[in-house]
């Protein structure tokens, strides 16, 4: 099962770039924040790959989640190792539409994006509204939204139940610039 | 003697409850990894290791990832962001690189960098997207 997915996202970025109107940021960032009544925890991580393609709109991030970086690292081994088994799953993706992308204009402020995504192994429709700042030179993303745990068929073991919140916000900005090979 | 052995019994209790708490602390406060005083769990040069992304990503997800990992090569570009520096290592004849994602102490060192110059730099491999991936990186040459 493993190979076909790389293959999928390989052939995915491959196609991807070999046209002609993409924009991409290899630095974008991603957090997530779990707020609960024992500890707050909050994890940054900054190498989140993110490819849109003017033509149609359409998006593609990818994210290693071993590039969370968490202030304890106890936090970092937990998250990896037991909740979202990164050796197993290392990555997580979205992919979908800008929707409306053509019609957008520099005076836009925020558009909606649709697509899946896929976190431990497990694939989610998601629609969420962002802030777009769009111009020639640069497509920038901003924005947040709720991950419920569950979701995801992550278990999150009773001892640390009170640790760690249910759902979790997850916020990230993309500053994608022109793509030039 | 009652008295006694029930002192006795307190003090340990109390021993071995604050050897719990001791071991309890030292374990939830675990620094991370100082790459800078780890000595390297792989060394390569960087052909190589784009070489083993390419041909099987899930092999060298198990060889590199979380590892230290140190590598050789040319830097093909500098960039900064969000104040810290980004040195990208090409490869011969490979189409990805690998960015090294600089630790906020190495800073300093990155002004007198130049694109074109051989380096050697260390840090912790964390996955390949279009490029190898490694964070916390400390520069070795």
């Amino acid at each position: 099962m493993k190979p076909i997915y790389i293959l999928t996202y390989c052939l995915l970025f491959v196609t991807l770039l070999h046209g002609q109107e993409k924009y991409l940021t290899k630095q974008g960032y991603t957090s997530f924040f779990s707020s609960s009544p024992v500890e707050d925890i909050k994890a940054d991580n900054n190498q989140v790959l993110s490819i849109i393609d003017t033509t149609t709109g359409t998006i593609a991030i990818a994210i290693l989640m071993k590039s969370f970086m968490f202030e304890k690292s106890l936090m970092q081994e937990h998250f990896n190792e037991n909740y979202v088994e990164s050796d197993t799953y290392p990555k997580a993706t979205f992919k979908g539409q800008i929707l409306n992308f053509s019609t957008l204009n520099e005076d836009q402020k925020t558009a909606n994006i649709k697509g899946d995504i896929t976190i431990h192994g497990v694939t989610k429709k998601i629609e969420i509204k962002t802030q777009i700042v769009k111009t020639p030179e640069n497509i920038s993303l901003k924005g947040s939204f709720p991950v419920t745990v569950a979701d995801f068929n992550i278990k999150i073991p009773s001892v640390v139940i009170n640790n760690i919140a249910e759902t979790i916000d997850v916020t990230f900005q993309l500053d994608h610039q022109p793509y030039k090979k | 003697m009652t008295r006694k052995i029930k002192m006795v019994t307190l003090f340990l209790i109390l021993v071995v409850a604050s050897m719990g708490l001791y071991i309890y602390l030292e374990l939830y406060n675990k620094p991370h990894v100082d790459v800078s005083r780890s000595s390297p769990n792989i060394s390569v040069d960087s052909s190589i290791i784009l070489k083993d992304f390419e041909d099987s990503e899930a092999d060298a997800n198990t060889k590199y990832l979380e590892k230290i990992v140190q590598v050789t090569g040319v830097i093909s570009e500098l960039n900064t962001n969000k104040g810290k520096t980004i040195v990208t290592i090409s490869g011969q004849n490979t189409f990805g690189s690998i960015m090294c994602h600089l630790s906020p102490e190495e800073n300093i060192k990155a002004d007198h960098l130049k694109e074109g110059q051989n380096i050697t730099i260390k840090g912790i491999c964390t996955g390949y997207l279009m490029d190898v991936i490694l964070v916390k990186c400390v520069i070795i040459n």
